[in-house]
């Protein structure tokens, strides 16, 4: 068990929390431009008629 | 998807600029990114999500997408310092004025449908009726409020991905690159790879000769 939380520890101390805030900066920012814009390419009509 | 692409391009860029530079590429100064999910959750239920967009009906999907563009228009607002974020903004506003005077959809005419779709099933569609699952409404010109801001640019005819944007798209677009493209210029974390005095390196306590100077 010990031998566990240290394995976990060690792996939670290799990870890049730049990376991981890059990454949630880049989904926030794609949400935000599928929010915002409106373009439209017709891939769902005909879908509801 | 050519919003996506914008982004995409723009984070290649700013990639290639940090590397460059000799800096690592990371995004600053944007605030409260949380927002921008919780905002965007609506539009992707009555959007996106494949199991529920096809029966929201449009009062709701309507209802989701107002809901969700004044908070993504808080999140603009509290980043509008950071590069590029006026153009986004600018954009933003464009269809947002063109969608709430549109009962909470984004216009196309049928004549630009006909450039997306086989024109059989534009004519089956009658005018005022949702185009499919996506943000878009169908109208006529003549009945279209703010008509110059609606759905009506397109690629030219050759292009192999045939897509309807407006011309708030257009500014989302190039604030979304530019965004991307100007972030990591700046020495957050420099790379390992940097110049090493001989002297100082091997004898650090050694004052430096801008040191003894002073």
């Amino acid at each position: 068990m010990k031998n566990k939380l240290s394995k976990f520890f060690l792996l939670s101390q290799k990870i890049n929390w730049q990376h991981i805030q890059l990454i949630f900066a880049l989904v926030a920012l794609a949400m935000l431009v599928l929010g915002i814009g409106a373009p439209e390419d017709g891939g769902g009509a005909g879908m509801r008629h | 998807m050519i919003l996506l692409l914008a982004l995409a391009a723009g984070l290649i860029v700013g990639l290639v600029r940090a590397y460059w530079h000799g800096y690592t590429y990371h995004i600053s100064g944007i605030r409260y990114t949380w927002l921008a999910i919780v905002a965007f959750l609506p539009q992707f239920v009555a959007f996106y999500l494949p199991a529920s967009r096809v029966h929201q009906p449009n009062w709701l999907a309507a209802a989701s997408q107002l809901l969700s563009l004044v908070p993504l228009l808080v999140f603009t607002w509290i980043n509008r310092r950071l590069p590029g974020m006026g153009l986004l903004i600018f954009g933003q506003v464009l269809n947002l004025a063109v969608i709430v005077t549109n009962g909470g959809f984004m216009p196309i005419s049928p004549q630009t449908a006909e450039r997306l779709i086989p024109t059989s099933v534009v004519q089956s569609l009658h005018p005022g009726s949702r185009f499919g699952t996506g943000k878009d409404i169908l109208l006529l010109p003549q009945d279209t409020r703010l008509e110059w801001l609606a759905d009506r640019l397109l690629p030219p005819a050759w292009f192999p991905y045939q897509v309807a944007f407006s011309l708030g798209d257009v500014f989302i677009a190039l604030g979304a690159f530019w965004l991307l493209a100007s972030q990591g210029t700046s020495p957050l974390q420099p790379k390992k790879k940097q110049y090493h005095d001989p002297i100082t390196t091997n004898a650090p306590n050694i004052p430096s000769s801008k040191n003894l100077r002073t």
